[in-house]
């Protein structure tokens, strides 16, 4: 029967997609599922200049011989970040011109998808695991057509797909966010989407829900409460439940055997909901650790298991 | 949609920021000292634990008090580093269980924050009669009500009613609470100011002359109570000098200190919820200040009790109170049969009842703006265990209307009902009680023992975060205040379980019934996890797996 393992989040994370890649090993885990937001939220210049290289990574500046620049690309691309070579001059431009930087962080972002994939293929290629990938609502839409370039990782969004006598349905789009990301939409939409992949399954209680967002009220979807200028409130202790009331309904109507989330870093945890365990693991990626959630399917008994580790 | 530039090394960007979830503006650091404050409460936990200081009579309060901060600073710069490295919620059980292994962490943090804090709800029930219900009912002559609060069943109606508010709070959610927990600070703070401007303008002669004034109408004490207070105490307490300034008394004093001083990571449990807090400015200043305003406003209290009312006066009155409630042999009972209450004393100082009630009443809004988070760090510790599949996933569910963590707060609400009971109806078991603080200190050497070794234990995570630059002589910052942090706090637990006079009512061999009660909380933990292991591992679930790094190559 199925393990699952899934893990989402990983935010530009290398070494937490290099970790995911290798749980399918440590873990024993036939299917691996990214939930999505995989993609960086920030570049860092590394500046050459004079035969050496300044950057400055939290607040730390480090002026480095060539020899020492790989390190620090590794420190970079850890943390979440894309590193950027550029000169002096290249700096200032894209300092100036914000579509400038846009393209810029738009290329150096699907090189790094693109790179991520590779490394998928030659990991597990021949291995008889599947992974699956669903690009979240921090993710250019871009994004999908360099995954459905992969041979080795299946797209998940939109689809319905089969998995050794179970069901998927996925989608990383989300319910509005205060920052207006690349897949936000009302939640009338977001529920029609999800209805649209439901009809095409006929027995939940062998249905997995894929869906980014994490159900509204859940226990799942607590971030910390903001001010109308991002600012958090009450010292960051006051939570507010800010999952999606469309997925919370989906899940409501359909008790699916199992809910996948995730969104809110914050909020991991595992609760039922009527016959659904809704699962959201987490994301510490910053800190290259990589929160996930094994999952042992069972044909009989649904879910047979489940654990939430900090790989 | 790259549309930020943030940060500048000389005029160049050094960071290009995309549009992306999550990315929110720092919180105030004043939101998250005004927490911390709360957790080393000056008013309610403060003048409680200061009470007992009489048991050292040579020892120098403000130079302790000082000396408690600089100590207990170590332990901030401790706790800091590991929230910016480990930002998690549940703090003790994450950092223990990463670092020192999952069945040690659980044994060590459940028996700190799970099975102590049930000790702490008649704590805080008795803090409450003392600084709310007595001294209010008796300012409003309503004698039979503050004798009631002062009956096994009135204590514990007092616990019932701290279960019920914190349980109120817990479902009312943080954000609520932070509102109330911000319009108690101004409105105490305001009440603290006309406190101490009483104490501050008003002379030693005034103030005797108030008390043996109040003492007479309020507690039909003969003449000359003030005296007569002394005259009391002397018979089990020889009198404490404010002006001594030997070192080993100083030291003694410590552990009583720890009783409110101990808690400025309080909230070291929730920094998982809290985006920003790997800047290790962000916890270590919220902290720090909490810390160190407490000290200095604590500094200037203890002051103006010297100046005001008499520092032998309130030994021996805080000596009369509890040698004769404790029933030492020779004690009497003092004029006033009431527990010392320095803000009730300064109210004494205008002749008014309504407005010495009124000042009770505001001052108790440090008690209210407080005690609610009394199972916050509890229940977000029971979470961690939850979701590692130690404790069952139902510890962890949460209602769907209100959000209400129902098992987590059964498995705090109803134990502690049970605690409660005891405390109320069978004395022998007060020392368990003196016992709260040492445990959870236990708790929190754990916490710096993981700490002191995480460079070594968890190398690359420690390697990655920002606080892996500050070094001394090459040594990691963290091992280095982490050592001096256990030395401290290895001295105060030494002290709690080996003095020989038994200063604090915990000495492991006059004190059976806390030895028995805290090997048991031990064994239950150890028993629970074993229990655990074996039943997930017939699931297929291996609990040693929980933590193990996935290799990244």
């Amino acid at each position: 029967m199925p393990r699952i393992f899934f893990a989402t989040d990983l935010h530009g994370s290398e070494m937490c997609w290099r970790k995911f890649l290798n749980a399918a090993k440590f873990y024993e885990a036939e299917i691996l599922i990214c939930g999505g937001d995989m993609t960086g939220k920030a570049m860092i210049p590394i500046v050459e200049e004079n035969g050496h290289y300044t950057v400055t990574i939290a607040a730390d500046r480090q002026v480095v011989s060539a020899d020492q620049v790989g390190d620090i690309e590794n420190q970079i691309r850890r943390k979440g970040y894309y590193p950027l070579h550029v000169t002096p001059e290249r700096l200032q431009e894209l300092d100036e011109d914000a579509e400038k930087r846009k393209e810029t962080f738009q290329q150096i972002m699907l090189d790094g998808v693109r790179r991520w994939m590779n490394m998928a293929s030659e990991k597990l290629r021949g291995s008889g695991v599947r992974i699956f990938v669903c690009p979240g609502n921090d993710d250019e839409m871009e994004v999908d057509d360099v995954v459905r370039e992969s041979d080795m990782v299946e797209l998940g969004e939109g689809q319905v797909v089969e998995i050794e006598g179970f069901k998927m349905i996925s989608t990383g789009w989300s319910n509005h966010t205060p920052w207006n990301t690349h897949r936000e939409e009302t939640e009338e939409k977001l529920r029609e989407r999800i209805e649209a992949m439901a009809r095409n399954v006929s027995d939940f209680s062998h249905a997995i829900f894929n869906l980014h967002c994490p159900p509204y009220r859940s226990g799942l979807d607590e971030a910390p409460a903001i001010d109308a200028d991002l600012k958090l409130l009450h010292g960051g202790r006051a939570l507010r439940p800010v999952g999606s009331t469309a997925v919370r309904q989906m899940i409501d109507k359909h008790q699916p055997l199992l809910s996948l989330h995730g969104h809110i870093h914050e909020s991991k945890g595992a609760v039922k909901l009527g016959k659904t365990l809704a699962i959201n693991p987490g994301s510490a990626y910053e800190e290259g650790i990589l929160m996930a959630a094994v999952i042992n399917l069972d044909a009989k008994k649904g879910i047979k298991s489940y654990q939430l580790v900090n790989g | 949609m790259a549309d930020t530039t943030m940060g500048s090394a000389g005029s160049r960007p050094t960071l290009f920021l995309r549009n992306a979830t999550g990315l929110v503006k720092a919180w105030s650091t004043f939101d998250a000292f005004v927490y911390s404050f709360w957790s080393v409460n000056l008013i309610t936990l403060g003048l409680y634990g200061m009470s007992y200081a009489y048991t050292v009579p040579d020892g120098q309060v403000l130079a302790a008090i000082l000396l408690f901060g600089v100590l207990c600073t170590f332990l901030v710069v401790t706790y800091a580093m590991l929230v910016s490295v480990m930002p998690r919620t549940g703090g003790d059980y994450a950092w223990q269980s990463r670092v020192l292994g999952g069945g040690l962490g659980f044994v060590l943090s459940m028996t700190g924050w799970w099975f102590t804090l049930f000790l702490w709800a008649p704590i805080y029930a008795n803090i409450l009669v003392v600084q709310f219900f007595s001294p209010l009912a008796y300012t409003l002559g309503w004698t039979g009500v503050a004798t009631f609060f002062t009956s096994q069943t009135g204590i514990f109606v007092s616990c019932l009613i701290v279960l019920a508010f914190v349980s109120i709070v817990v479902t009312m959610g943080m954000e609520t609470y932070a509102r109330i927990q911000k319009i108690c600070f101004w409105i105490g703070i305001g009440g603290l100011v006309v406190v101490c401007g009483l104490l501050l303008f008003a002379s030693p002669q005034d103030f005797q002359n108030a008390f043996n004034r109040e003492a007479t109408s309020l507690f039909g004490a003969p003449a000359n109570a003030y005296q007569g207070t002394i005259d009391a105490a002397s018979k089990t307490f020889t009198g404490s000098n404010f002006g001594s300034l030997a070192f080993g008394p100083l030291l003694l004093l410590l552990p009583w200190l720890a009783f409110y001083l101990l808690w400025p990571n309080w909230g070291a449990t929730l920094y998982g919820e809290v985006r920003g807090a790997k800047d290790i400015r962000k916890p270590f200043w919220s902290m720090f200040w909490g810390l160190w305003v407490t000290v200095a406003l604590v500094a200037f209290v203890v002051i103006l009790i010297n100046k005001t009312i008499g520092w032998n006066f309130y030994q021996s009155a805080n000596a009369a109170y509890w040698n004769n409630l404790f029933a030492v042999q020779g004690a009497v009972a003092p004029p006033v049969p009431i527990w010392p209450y320095p803000v009730m004393f300064a109210g004494f100082l205008v002749n008014n009842h309504l407005f010495q009630a009124l000042l009770i009443i505001v001052m108790g809004l440090w008690f209210f703006g407080w005690a609610g988070t009394l199972f916050l760090s509890s229940t977000r510790v029971i979470f961690a265990a939850a979701f590692d599949r130690v404790l069952p996933s139902w510890a962890a569910n949460i209602s769907a209307k209100r959000r209400v963590p129902y098992g987590a707060l059964v498995l705090m609400i109803v134990p502690s009902i049970v605690i409660s009971a005891i405390y109320a109806y069978k004395p022998d078991f007060t020392s368990v009680f003196l016992d709260a603080t040492a445990v959870l200190a236990l708790t929190f050497l754990a916490t710096v023992v993981a700490a002191v070794v995480l460079p070594w234990r968890r190398k690359d995570l420690y390697d990655a975060s920002p606080v892996a630059r500050y070094k001394v002589a090459g040594v990691p910052l963290i091992t280095v205040v982490g050592v001096i942090t256990g030395l401290f706090l290895l001295f105060m637990l030494y002290e709690w379980s080996f003095n020989g006079d038994n200063l604090y009512g915990t000495s492991l061999q006059k004190t059976p019934n806390s030895v028995i009660y805290f090997v048991a909380t031990y064994v239950v933990a150890v028993v629970i996890y074993v229990v655990a292991f074996y039943v997930r591992r017939r699931q297929g679930i291996d609990l040693n797996r929980i933590h193990h790094e996935i290799p990244v190559e």
